[in-house]
């Protein structure tokens, strides 16, 4: 194994053209971000804010393709790097959309970030849901709190592509009708009929306005409306939330290796090096973050 | 392979020949122990018959802080990194210590991502190994770490007062023939060859009982020895940093000192340290000393295992003598076997009529 031992952008041609294309630049040192704009900012609660980000280097913007359920590192210089899943679909090109909590210290300054601000992103890291696996299926997705982050990416994929699937029942649990997000495009999705949809959340406090479903997830499984037998699962929320909707699911008749969870570690390098993410034998980095049903009780400690 | 006769003698030529291009790092005696330093063109410093160094040479390849790249934070920019590797020559490298360079390469070259910063400092690196004689630590006899077949350029085998050398890179051999007066091998220095190999094997004691040992790792997870080993662990993360397989770093940014500019370090780090798995929100996957402890065993002995073949442990011994808590991979191995002993037994009492503890107490959860 031989590297040239010298900088990328050496590489450039007399005439100011990149001699590499981006996906060789970006191969080339996976250790270093790409910077990228923030074109836009959504509010979606008080804690979650949907960020927008276009790649400034046009080469590594058309390299930079992905599929729903990866993530990437996001760079605050001088704060440092967190694994952040997409949530934008991959049929949408050009741009990432990462819906962000405002949590650790890097969250927190890309919170504090404007319109026009400079990040640095690399990736795209880790294993998806197997979308074209999926096609010709009913699908059962389910999300709990912040886990809408990365199921939106599917969500969305699906939709784009919606006539390659069966029936489709997306269930999704929030704390409170204030923590519900892309609201809107629910709203939108429920009226056109794309998906049977189940929004629900574990109270509603006095003067809000809900006129969803009230309870855990767990509890509107009456009405989910899908074939079974055939069709597949996905499941993003918080750790407890796991076992109880697997239940659910396999009661319904779904086989393990059709139910797909996403898992949450501290990935640091994303190229299974560092070790941070390490679950039982399995680096969540590049062997996940999402897993089937039956991977994810074959390693230990994880489910 | 190659082989040729070095006297014992010729050896300072040899490193003098390797300290014309590359800056040459061999054991030195320091403050009562060996560590690996740099001996430059002076091979007296060398000490070839050492034991085991406090550090193992992974300092070389991955050092404990490594700069990535620089970056401005005032004008939100990255400087191009710039990879730059040091010719360097390993000089008398221990098997134990090849074999665990060779289980690096596995991670950091011989992967999908191929990481440039090793992948730099490894090609600019020629390894010299020598042969050894075991001190009450090494145990590099149960992983069959004691012999090593790639991944060194030359390998002197010491047999009395010459060295058969085993020849395996082209460099190495130039070195080797420009610098000595190296010679054929003859009939008898195989056959000292093959006293002073059983001399070694016999020098080693007893070895603890590892046969089914991945297994052990998943049937023993939920069981009270990790609680033990816990109790004691002081979460200090010294195994690893001695460890010469341990490859866990983090990655962070260091500011300069106005505070716009900064370069992104790499730094060794340990998964016994107590925010090793901690993600943004506080929550921790690994929160106990226990977990921590056998999460590290079961990457040592089954995980890295399923991936790549091999133990990731080489019985250099160097966690024996780090440990002030004495937990290392012999003492494992001795506690789930005693475990092991025991449910053995408590399934005999079982089979005389007795109450047999439920099989779910002590076994992992196996399938679904």
């Amino acid at each position: 194994m031989v590297y040239r031992a010298t900088s990328i952008l050496k590489d450039q041609g007399g005439d100011g053209r990149f001699v590499r294309d981006g996906r060789e630049l970006m191969a080339a040192n996976l250790y270093r971000p790409w910077p990228a704009r923030i074109t836009s900012i959504d509010e979606l609660t008080a804690h979650e804010k949907l960020f927008e980000f276009r790649l400034i280097d046009p080469h590594i913007r058309e390299a930079f393709t992905f599929e729903c359920g990866q993530f990437v590192e996001l760079s605050i210089f001088g704060v440092g790097e967190a694994p952040i899943s997409i949530s934008s679909a991959p049929s949408k090109q050009g741009f990432i959309q990462l819906c962000v909590r405002r949590a650790g210290t890097v969250t927190t300054a890309l919170h504090d970030k404007q319109c026009g601000d400079i990040v640095g992103i690399r990736g795209p890291f880790g294993r998806g849901f197997p979308f074209e696996e999926m096609k010709g299926h009913d699908l059962l997705l389910v999300a709990g709190g912040l886990g809408i982050a990365p199921l939106k990416s599917l969500i969305n994929h699906v939709h784009d592509e919606r006539s390659e699937f069966g029936k489709v029942t997306i269930l999704y649990g929030s704390r409170s009708p204030a923590d519900v997000m892309f609201r809107k495009e629910f709203e939108m999705w429920r009226h056109r009929k794309d998906f049977n949809l189940v929004l629900t959340v574990d109270g509603v406090g006095e003067g809000e306005d809900w006129d969803g479903e009230v309870g855990r997830v767990t509890d509107h499984f009456d009405k989910v409306d899908i074939d079974a037998s055939e069709a597949y699962g996905a499941i993003v929320g918080p750790p407890p939330m796991y076992r109880s909707v697997v239940e659910l699911m396999r009661e319904l008749g779904l086989s393990n290796d059709h139910i797909y969870v996403s898992f949450e570690r501290n990935m640091r390098c994303g190229m299974g090096k560092c070790g941070h993410c390490m679950v039982g034998h399995q680096y969540v980095c590049i062997d996940g973050p999402v897993f089937n049903y039956w991977e994810a009780v074959n390693i230990q400690g994880a489910m | 392979m190659l082989f040729r006769v070095l006297d014992k003698s010729e050896v300072s030529s040899l490193v003098a020949g390797f300290a014309l291009s590359a800056e040459v790092i061999g054991p030195v005696r320091h403050q009562g122990t060996f560590v690996f330093d740099e001996v430059g063109s002076d091979p007296s410093r060398l000490c070839l018959d050492y034991t085991t160094t406090i550090l193992p040479p992974k300092k070389y390849l991955m050092p404990p802080r490594e700069t990535l790249f620089g970056f401005s934070t005032a004008q939100n920019r990255i400087e191009e990194p710039k990879i730059e590797a040091v010719p360097r020559v390993l000089f008398g490298l221990h098997a134990c210590d090849i074999n665990a360079i060779n289980r690096l390469d596995e991670v950091f070259l011989d992967s999908e991502f191929p990481d440039p910063y090793y992948a730099a400092q490894r090609a600019a690196t020629l390894i010299v190994g020598i042969s050894c004689m075991p001190d009450e630590h090494c145990f590099c006899t149960l992983w069959g770490t004691d012999e090593v077949n790639r991944g060194y350029d030359l390998f002197l085998h010491d047999i009395g007062d010459r060295y058969l050398v085993n020849i395996l890179s082209v460099q190495a051999a130039e070195t080797l023939a420009r610098a000595t007066h190296a010679r054929e091998a003859h009939p008898e220095d195989s056959a000292a060859f093959q006293r002073r190999q059983e001399e070694f094997k016999a020098a080693f004691p007893e070895m603890p009982d590892d046969s089914g040992l991945p297994m052990l790792m998943d049937a023993y997870y939920e069981d009270t020895l990790w609680d033990e080993l816990g109790a004691r662990c002081l979460s200090c993360g010294a195994c690893s940093s001695v460890c010469p397989t341990c490859h866990c770093f983090d990655i962070i940014d260091v500011l300069g000192p106005g505070g716009d500019s900064g370069t992104r370090v790499r730094t060794w780090d340990s998964c016994c340290s107590p925010d090793f798995e901690v993600v943004a929100g506080g929550y921790n996957f690994e929160a106990t000393a226990a977990s921590r402890v056998r999460h590290r065993f079961y990457h040592k002995f089954l995980g890295y295992l399923n991936r790549h073949g091999e133990i990731l442990c080489t019985g250099c011994g160097r966690c024996e003598v780090a440990c002030k808590a004495h937990i290392n991979p012999r003492a494992v191995i001795d506690g789930l076997q005693s475990q092991a002993v025991a449910a053995r037994a408590r399934k005999v009492i079982g089979d005389e009529g007795q109450q047999v503890p439920p099989e779910g107490e002590t076994a992992g959860k196996v399938g679904v």
